[in-house]
């Protein structure tokens, strides 16, 4: 593509993404990829999951329109990936992808658990677990930084 | 590095003909000739990918998938029934191609092109100028949806009905979405263009959501007082207000700075020109304990918090959320307890 730069970033999703609750009232059913009810498949913990997206460099927002909304979901452990495109929402997507996700692990735990498996997936979760400890660092520095700033106004309300 | 191409991009502006050339490359490319014979779908998307490349077109892959997807009447290239891209597709059809695809070689917004698009759930007629609901803001959605204060059956009055008031409804997406995940929420919507408010009502007709939802044409910013006076206390204030700076505008992308209402886009100088307008009102329109959400510039919580602290008593700043790239984007503040007559509690 001419010129303009893309951010792709492979997010570990430790709150960004509100955790799987029983789904609010009025809401729709999501389509469950397959025809398994979803309450039976196994629970995704979004510890163990990364997104990718692409959402142009900058500010992202207002300031950019891209179409491209396609979800790229990597269970870390397993390195099961998923991709979904199949509507224009990059919300729906994601649900989506986390149910496609769900039916994958499903068929995964019920097949033999290999050793081969079984190492990949310890040494996912030490590389996972290390790159995650960075983050928090990073994220309990931002947080600090921001409380100072927010605090810097004499007898101001403690949040 | 992108903001440099821009500039120079739409300093060739002058040099577009009606087929919108503006590669840098060269200059006067047509569009394709229409096709004699018959084409599969997948030929004329492969011929319009092309073209846009050579023309400078961003999303030449997207763009041209996105296209044929609505004209063979589904959401995506990857939804398509299997077959259908190498089926010779009719000549209306191919005309109707021709015609949509020479709308974006003007670098017009896909979204505006084929005149709809997704926002969450719900799929919403587009039209320009009227602002194109953007990915973060599905996450404002779902960031309201989950929230324990906005669960019907939550705090005081649990049956009865709730309101919600959205500033900038733009095509209507934020309430109609509300609406549609919500039964028994109402809502009042304003916008300061003739232009989204009549597309608003036009996608709550489509959606059947018209009976919940009020819009009216007001502009906060010259009338805050008006839209305090339209409802009784909300119990909660959503926004997606302009919050670009204005010395940002010119850097724009070509699909936004040509053809979205800049109002909709520049917050001014600090980008906060509405948003603060919106915080200094909303103790007038919320119920106690009520809740403002607003999406905003990944600089701005701080800043916002600070204002916030300083200049409106009555609202507590609660907390910052990120959106899926990571970035600061949702802003939720709650109206604090107060005793009309009285010295303001502080919570």
């Amino acid at each position: 593509m001419y010129g303009l730069s893309c951010r792709v970033t492979w997010r570990g999703l430790r709150s960004f993404f509100p955790p799987l609750t029983p789904l609010p009232p009025g809401l729709p059913r999501v389509l469950a990829a397959g025809k398994k009810d979803l309450v039976d498949l196994p629970v995704l913990n979004e510890d163990e999951l990364e997104e990718q997206f692409v959402r142009g460099s900058g500010p992202g927002g207002q300031a950019t329109n891209k179409t491209s909304n396609c979800v790229v979901l990597k269970h870390v452990p397993s390195g099961i990936v998923v991709k979904c495109h199949q509507t224009r929402s990059v919300d729906i997507n994601r649900k989506r992808a986390r149910d496609i996700m769900r039916e994958k692990l499903d068929v995964l735990y019920k097949g033999e658990l290999s050793k081969v498996v079984l190492k990949k997936k310890e040494a996912e979760l030490r590389k996972h677990e290390k790159r995650k400890k960075a983050n928090d660092n990073l994220e309990r520095k931002r947080l600090f930084k921001e409380a100072l700033a927010a605090d810097s106004k004499p007898g101001s309300d403690t949040v | 590095m992108a903001v440099n191409l821009w500039s120079f991009r739409d300093s060739l502006k002058c040099f577009q003909g009606i087929w919108g050339c503006h590669g840098v490359r060269r200059c006067s490319v047509p569009a394709p000739a229409l096709p004699a014979g018959r084409i599969t779908a997948r030929q004329a998307v492969d011929v319009w990918k092309r073209h846009f490349e050579e023309t400078g077109v961003t999303e030449p892959d997207s763009s041209s998938h996105y296209i044929i997807a609505h004209l063979l009447g589904a959401k995506t290239i990857e939804s398509l029934e299997q077959g259908k891209l190498t089926e010779f597709l009719s000549r209306e059809k191919t005309e109707q191609m021709w015609q949509l695809c020479t709308r974006r070689l003007s670098r017009m917004p896909v979204q505006y092109v084929i005149e709809e698009w997704d926002f969450r759930d719900l799929t919403l007629k587009m039209r320009p100028p009227v602002f194109i609901p953007r990915p973060e803001t599905e996450e404002l959605v779902e960031l309201m949806l989950t929230d324990p204060e906005m669960k019907p059956g939550a705090g005081v009055g649990a049956d009865a009905q709730r309101t919600c008031l959205e500033v900038g409804c733009g095509s209507g997406a934020i309430s109609l979405s509300l609406l549609n995940s919500m039964p028994q929420l109402k809502a009042i919507a304003v916008d300061q263009s003739q232009d989204a408010v009549d597309l608003t009502r036009e996608n709550a007709l489509r959606l059947g959501l018209q009976d919940r939802l009020q819009v009216y044409h007001i502009d906060v910013l010259k009338d805050a007082e008006t839209v305090a006076s339209l409802c009784s206390p909300v119990s909660a204030l959503v926004s997606n207000p302009p919050y670009l700076f204005s010395e940002d505008m010119s850097s724009l992308e070509p699909e936004i700075l040509r053809f979205e209402d800049h109002a909709a886009l520049d917050g001014g100088k600090d980008g906060l020109k509405v948003i603060k307008k919106i915080l200094t009102v909303a103790p007038q329109i919320l119920t106690n304990h009520g809740r403002v959400y607003l999406e905003v510039d990944p600089r701005h919580p701080p800043l916002i918090r600070r204002w916030v602290e300083a200049n409106v008593e009555e609202m507590h700043y609660v907390e910052t959320r990120h959106d899926i790239t990571g970035r600061p984007r949702f802003c939720v503040l709650q109206k604090k307890m107060s005793n009309k007559g009285h010295k303001l509690d502080q919570d």
